[in-house]
């Protein structure tokens, strides 16, 4: 291993000042190849000798001996490539490590505990934040698309600090929470979003509260063997964040990263003019007149005998109609809501120590404008880590984030009052924005788009702090004490104000407010006790025990008001009509863990873990539940057959079995049998006295949706580490599933929790790095990954309906997140109508409606290339995905040949559609008879939304340190970064990652959700 | 190191998890072991069967609109096609508005049945006999009304008596026919007319149900089940309170102004509040006035009403937006306040017109169908023969009742459905069942004929 390459050597930029054989008397400075900082705790040995100094904090060592020259210089660093330098002078020279690409020695934080890579029996990714912090996005989530196997990320719009979807390794419930557990530093962080106003449907990422400028580096746990340790958070993998602190023995260190940018939407919908939009409602009215006399429908002879786009509308008062198509115009306000948002980002930090203290301040301002009118994103972050060794024994420290949040809400989604791509998307484009008398007009049901960029108020401020205390005792050198009392609390308070120019506060509601706040707090406190102890050289084992208790109580306030005396009064207080409510609940839990990991001679290795969790949510009889696991390894390059097989440096082989659990998502009181109140009803004609009605059915039965999850892996090494292969597969199946079972309606329920559903998710995930090139002054490294997962529900008593009119379905025998359409087979050529398979007679009866395609991609992932050449770094990730579809509402609306008339803009696409027998087309005649447009459930709107996208580009340079260096600053380095420079997909929308609503059961429905925006931004970073 | 001696200390908090720490009970909600015990939650449980009775999904808005879409009187406007095929009468069984009805109805049966069968053994010396009887007649009438919204929409349906209280409790209960439906809302009509109380004399709660409010429904029922004799004989007990039901003039009397609730015309309407509120004025209203318009008032409508020689007084039932779109005004209020109306009085004297003219009593009939007249300020109806007068009373109902769910029920009841509407598959005079309630049935709820 210790075996350099010699074109390592090549590229020394030794300067050989003169020729000395006396004694010698070498200085130097080691640094970090990349950054250009100096390595404090590195060791400098001199080949061949004993002799051996450690570097400063600066990273300074000096060797003053009488060893001859020349002589050898071997440099060593954890987690750096080692390195030797021949050396004929004394004189003070540089030396550049590079940083190791073999990860074998890395430390990976695993649950309650680290280890080493080459110990883990579990498949874990680990992602360095430095590597995606050039990606915009609010939240360190949505920045780790394409970046780790088996982790799929999806925007669902591209609103900054909205919540996306994650899932690792599949989906595993149905109504419980699917969403990977987060640690930010011990402590469990609420992910759920807090969020009550109507945002369209779409809801808040509480992970946007930490500043990712923040985060060290994030570990994804992802089998049994490495998540079962968390019992019943852990079925959706863990997601652990391990967040910035100082070294001790290190120099303070300032950092300012300043970076500012802007970001656009690349692609807007096509739509038609005023002039096409008449002419199709002309003829949508015609050839429904020909369909009405075929027919015999009177009322439909009498509505479509005369088209509207008729007459001149020069002279209104002779025709009826709205004017010839040709004197349409076209009023273009997709243009005037979307805009080139401004992007700001500031983060200083402070990091040092000395022999007893080491500490990290920081500081962040970032403000993320979207796309799209009026919304915005701005957090204020603070941080402070300070660990303190009050003696040799102990050790205390703590964990501070404390952050503000901002919104700029607006109602990018679903529903017409307020709806901003409503307003500016769905509005037909021939319709003025003004009434003939200069007053705004509103069309369609929806806002008048001017009207709703003065007046949007919808404010969200969330106030977070995620921290704890801990206190370690090393009890014995084999024995470890470890507690911590760690607290997520967020202060979440929501505003929303109408005033009588909107809409939602028009006449007579006279203006219209809400209030929110909701308070939710998570506190944890834990004990572990851990020993590992190698016994006779060759035994190495580890044992750790632990408990937490957690509780998790929410209170939510609301108060309402209507009917404002002028828009001058904006406060609740000032509204004639006001209503409030206010709501509190509590789950609590409690559990206890072991683990016990042994290795023999670091090549046979197993690891038992365990752990029991009581929860309140359940009934009596299943409170706790009991979650094992297993995992054993075998590291094949430590027998002696493969010792000598320079080729392979690593060579591992992993498997692992267990079952984890699932809790949360649900509702804290989901076993009960409960009454609501506020059914209030009068006695006499008017005034409310309270009522009580059954709110759902109790299941004292309830328990435990448990995953039982079976991994095999495979970690390989080739050529001195410069190829590093991780390989799993994976067969998860959940069984007892939370879910609300539907019953029949004639109970007077529609369903309740019940463990019924049993769902499997079987998948592969592989990852290849590789520094294709690595020399003193070049280097190339590609990291490419690629995930497959096949869901399918096994079991389920009953098909389950989603989203207002069921365009998705989860049955027994599909995939979650399966479409529920009837199938357009194609456009009758001689006829023009919408075929479908099933129809009889040109009905089509319910039994015709079918699953189709799956929201889910068949496999996903990235590449990302790195190029450093000097002080250049360029790094280019593109990210794919393959085989989800997404259904096209935009285009579901906006497709509607003319059927809806004044009240939706009509597509460009409606411009093919069929018009004379013979024409070949997937766009059928325009009528208001017969299948073509009056099924809300056409597969034709369901698109294949397969894309590749390059997720980043980032480039940056260094300015070299003789010039840094004169300025007494240690690194300087510029950079450009760029996202969502490019997408390729066959998806017709602007984009294929969008998603109507937060409502988990739910992905793949594109409306008026605006795309993801392209973003450039320029950076600048100094450390002193 | 005395170290040790202090750890217990810091692990004991972790194992004071007893059993408490894991019995969490709601705040917000109580326990349905605690709902029936005493006469003040006997109250607010029958209070709670009118709030779900008035619930968005039943006499709110969607109930009613299964009335007046699948009539004449109204046209699509908005962008789901559920709402059109009520309209074209191409109802598919996957329509979600039928489910949404089908539960909300039955979850106030449920709620009713919590109340028929606890509150008559609640031990409490301020639950008197009186009270009793009028808490559970209360129930027994609003079971009667949904049985009976629930059999003319969908024909025989599962009846159940009993409250639910656990998920497989009516596992077994197998689809009833119409005439057992019909049976089962006449023996409850009957039950609740014994329980009720006669209503205050001059000071009528027509939010409440009395005893009046129970033959008022009676005399709907029989006039569905075509005996007419009955039919009349009850509409007459009603119409004779005259010091607490009266035709109001004009006929917006009754809904306008805003102050207009709960007034003499209304034997039965349900009451809203800025806390409870009634989600239908947003389906009717425009935009610019903080609705849908989901539909709207059909062209051959809006010509019936404003003409003064057919509609009168009534087109107050519609106004027109600034851009000249017609809707429906019936709903208006903000906050959402507006009456659901159930049974008016303008009916009665309609049941009875029709009952008489059935039973060839044609000066009687033209008197009642006059005095529903004459309040919309139109002159006496010229129809002379039986079957002028029936089809004088069907098109006056069309009117008076435009906006409330009777216009589908009317031609399907009186077999004029094919001539009027050209529904000529007698199938289709049921809505096909809500598919998601067929699949759940385990083959207890077989689709009606002609639905898959």
């Amino acid at each position: 291993m210790k075996r350099i390459v010699p074109y390592l050597l090549l590229l020394l930029s030794i300067r050989v000042m003169g020729q000395n054989t006396n004694n010698i008397d070498i200085t130097g400075k080691i640094y970090d190849q990349k950054t250009g900082v100096g390595l404090p705790g590195a060791t400098v040995h001199i080949k061949g000798t004993t002799h051996e100094v450690v570097t400063d904090k600066d990273g300074r060592f000096r060797f003053l001996t009488g060893q001859k020259l020349p002589v050898v210089l071997q440099v060593s660093y954890v987690g750096y490539q080692a390195r030797e330098v021949a050396e004929n002078t004394s004189r003070n020279i540089d030396i550049w490590l590079a940083e190791t690409s073999s990860q074998l020695n890395d430390v990976v934080v695993v649950g309650y505990g680290t280890q080493r890579r080459k110990d883990l029996t579990s498949a874990i990714s680990t992602i360095k934040a430095a590597e995606v912090a050039g990606t915009p996005v609010a939240s360190f989530d949505a920045q780790l698309q394409g970046k780790a196997p088996g982790l799929q990320i999806n925007s669902n719009a591209g609103v900054p600090g909205d919540g996306i979807f994650v899932r690792v390794r599949g989906t595993t419930s149905i109504n419980a929470d699917n969403n990977p557990l987060y640690i930010v530093d011990g402590v469990f962080v609420n992910n759920t979003s807090l969020q009550t106003v109507n945002s369209g449907g779409r809801s808040t990422s509480p992970l946007a509260d930490i500043n990712p400028a923040d985060i060290e580096n994030i570990e994804v746990l992802k089998d049994a063997s490495a998540t079962a340790i968390y019992g019943s958070r852990g079925a959706n993998g863990v997601v652990i964040v391990t967040t910035k602190r100082g070294g001790f023995n290190a120099r303070s260190k300032l950092n300012l990263d300043v970076s500012t940018g802007a970001a656009w939407a690349p692609k807007l919908w096509d739509l038609t003019t005023g002039p096409q939009h008449a002419a199709l409602v002309n003829e949508f009215y015609t050839n429904s007149y020909q369909d009405a006399v075929a027919a015999n429908d009177p009322a439909g002879i009498n509505k479509y005998k005369t088209q509207p786009f008729i007459g001149s509308a020069l002279n209104p008062g002779v025709t009826t109609g709205r004017g010839t198509p040709d004197l349409q115009k076209t009023y273009d306000r997709l243009h005037e809501i979307f805009r080139t948002g401004n992007l700001q980002n500031y983060n200083l930090s402070l990091s040092g120590g000395n022999k007893e203290t080491r500490y990290y301040l920081g500081g962040g301002y970032t403000r993320q404008e979207a796309d799209i009118k009026p919304l915005y994103f701005q957090r204020v972050s603070f941080k402070l880590n300070v660990d303190e060794k009050v003696n040799e024994y102990i050790q205390v420290g703590v964990s501070n984030n404390f952050s503000r949040t901002f919104r700029n809400q607006g109602r990018a989604g679903d529903g017409p009052a307020g709806g901003l791509l409503q307003s500016a998307l769905h509005t037909p484009t021939y319709l003025p924005e003004l009434n003939a008398d200069g007053t705004p007009a509103r069309w369609a049901g929806f806002d008048n788009l001017q009207v709703l960029l003065k007046n949007y108020n919808v404010n969200t401020v969330s106030l977070r702090y995620i921290g704890n205390l801990y206190f370690d005792a090393q009890i014995t050198p084999e024995l470890k004490f470890h507690s911590t009392f760690s607290l997520d609390y967020n202060n979440y308070n929501e505003s929303e104000y109408w005033n009588n120019l909107t809409q939602l506060g028009a006449p007579p509601t006279n203006g219209l407010a809400t209030s929110t706040i909701t308070q939710s707090s998570t506190w944890i406190n834990e004990q572990t006790l851990s020993y590992r102890k190698n016994f006779s050289g060759r035994h190495n084992l580890g044992v750790l025990i632990g408990n937490t208790v957690q509780s998790n109580p929410v209170n939510i306030t609301f108060a309402q008001g209507s009917g404002f005396p002028s828009n001058a009064y904006k406060n609740i207080s000032s509204a004639a009509t006001r209503t409030s409510w206010d709501s509190s609940r509590k789950a609590n839990l409690s559990s206890f863990f072991a683990r016990i990991d042994y290795n023999f001679a670091n090549k046979y290795y197993v690891e038992l873990s365990g752990r029991a969790d009581g929860s309140s949510k359940f009934g009596v009889n299943n409170k706790w539940g009991y979650f094992p696991s297993v995992g054993v390894s075998w590291r094949a390059k430590e027998e002696t057959f493969l010792k000598k097989v320079d080729a392979i440096s690593d060579l591992k082989l992993r498997a692992s079995y267990g079952i984890t659990g699932n809790q949360s998502g649900i509702s804290f009181y989901a076993s009960q049998g409960l009454w609501s109140g506020g059914y209030g009803y009068p006695d006499g004609s008017s005034g409310d006295q309270p009522g009580a009605a059954p709110f759902q059915l109790s299941n004292p039965n309830l328990k435990w949706e448990s995953t039982k999850q079976a991994n095999l892996g495979l970690d390989l090494g080739l050529l001195n580490g410069r190829i590093t292969v991780d390989f799993n597969v994976y067969y998860k199946y959940t069984s007892n599933a939370l879910l609300l079972l539907p019953i029949p309606g004639i109970t007077g329920f529609t369903n309740y929790y019940s463990n019924a559903g049993e769902i499997s998710n079987k998948g592969y995930e592989l990852g290849i790095n590789s520094v294709n090139i690595r020399n003193g002054a070049f280097t190339w490294q590609t990291n490419f990954s690629i995930s497959g997962n096949t869901n399918k529900v096994e079991k389920l008593p009953a098909p389950i309906y989603q989203y207002n009119r069921n365009w998705i379905v989860m049955q027994q025998g599909s995939p979650l997140y399966s479409f529920w359409l009837y199938k357009q087979l194609y456009v009758d050529p001689k006829t023009g109508a919408s075929v479908f398979e099933g129809q009889v007679n040109g009905t089509l009866p319910a039994s015709a409606r079918q699953v189709m395609h799956n929201a889910m991609p068949k496999f996903f992932g990235g590449i990302n290339n790195t190029v450093t050449w000097k002080g250049f770094d360029l790094s280019v990730l593109f990210s794919y995905q393959y085989g989800n579809y997404t259904y096209n509402l935009n285009k579901f609306f906006g497709e509607g040949g003319g059927t809806r008339d004044a009240n939706r803009v009509i597509f460009s696409d409606q411009l093919r559609r069929w018009q004379k027998p013979g024409d070949v087309t997937d766009v059928p005649r325009v009528t208001a008879y017969g299948l073509s447009y009056t099924i809300d459930q056409n597969s034709r709107f369901l698109e294949d939304a397969s894309f590749i996208r390059l997720r980043s580009l980032t480039l940056g340079y260094t300015i070299p340190r003789r010039i840094t260096e004169r300025l007494k600053v240690e690194t300087v380095r510029v950079y450009f970064s760029g996202t969502n420079l490019l997408l390729l997909t066959k998806y017709t929308g602007p984009d294929p990652e969008a998603n109507v609503t937060g409502i988990e059961t739910v992905q793949g429905l594109d409306l008026g959700t605006p795309p993801q925006p392209r973003t450039i931004q320029f950076g600048l970073n100094i450390t002193l | 190191m005395n170290l040790k001696k202090y750890l217990f200390l810091i692990l004991l908090p972790g194992f004071l998890s007893c059993h408490k720490f894991l019995d969490q009970q709601p705040v917000d909600y109580v326990s349905d072991q605690v709902t029936i015990v005493d006469a003040t939650s006997a109250q607010t449980a029958v209070r709670g069967i009118y709030r779900k009775l008035s619930s968005d999904n039943y006499y709110g808005s969607l109930f009613q609109s299964f009335g007046y879409l699948s009539g004449d009187n109204v046209q699509w406007t908005g962008s789901q096609s559920i709402i059109q095929q009520f309209i074209t009468h191409n109802l598919k069984s996957d329509n979600g508005n039928l489910e949404s009805v089908w539960t909300g109805i039955y979850s106030t049966i449920n709620l009713a049945n919590h109340v028929i069968t606890k509150v008559p053994g609640v031990k409490d010396p301020s639950l008197t006999q009186a009270l009793s009887n009028q808490l559970t007649g209360e129930a027994y009438l609003i079971r009667a009304l949904s049985y009976f919204d629930l059999v003319r929409t969908w024909g025989g349906v599962p009846i159940v008596l009993t409250p639910t209280l656990t998920p497989s409790d009516k596992d077994t209960v197998k689809r009833s026919t119409a005439a057992q439906v019909y049976a089962q809302v006449l023996s409850d009509l009957n039950t609740a007319e014994n329980l009720l109380p006669a209503p205050a004399s001059g000071s009528p709660n027509p939010v409440r149900a009395n005893k009046e409010t129970a033959q008022a429904l009676k005399a709907r029922y029989y006039l569905y089940q075509g005996q007419w004799a009955d039919a009349a004989n009850y509409a007459s007990l009603v119409i004779g309170d005259v010091k607490n039901y009266t035709l109001l003039k004009p006929y917006s009397a009754f809904f306008f102004p805003a102050s207009a609730i709960a007034t003499k015309e209304s034997v039965f309407e349900l009451s809203y509040s800025a806390t409870n509120t009634n989600g239908h004025r947003g389906y009717w209203q425009p935009p610019a006035n903080g609705g849908t318009r989901q539909w709207a008032p059909s062209d051959a409508f809006i010509s019936l009403v404003n003409d003064p020689t057919i509609g009168g007084n009534r087109n107050t039932l519609v106004a027109k937006t600034s851009a000249g779109l017609w809707y429906g005004n019936l709903y208006y209020r903000s906050p959402a306040t507006d009456p659901a109306y159930i049974i008016r009085i303008a009916e009665l004297y309609l049941i009875r017109a029709e009952a008489r003219a059935q039973q060839d009593d044609v000066s009687d009939a033209l008197a009642d169908l006059d005095t529903v007249r004459a309040r919309a300020a139109l002159v006496p109806s010229t129809a002379t023969t039986k079957d002028d007068i029936l089809l004088a009373i069907e098109n006056e109902r069309r009117i008076e009742f435009a906006f409330e769910p009777h216009r589908w029920y009317d031609l399907v009841r009186t077999g004029r459905a094919a001539a009027v509407l050209g529904v000529s598959d007698p199938r289709k005079y049921v809505f096909p069942l809500p598919i998601a309630e067929v699949n759940l049935s385990k083959g207890n709820l077989p689709q009606n004929d002609g639905y898959q």
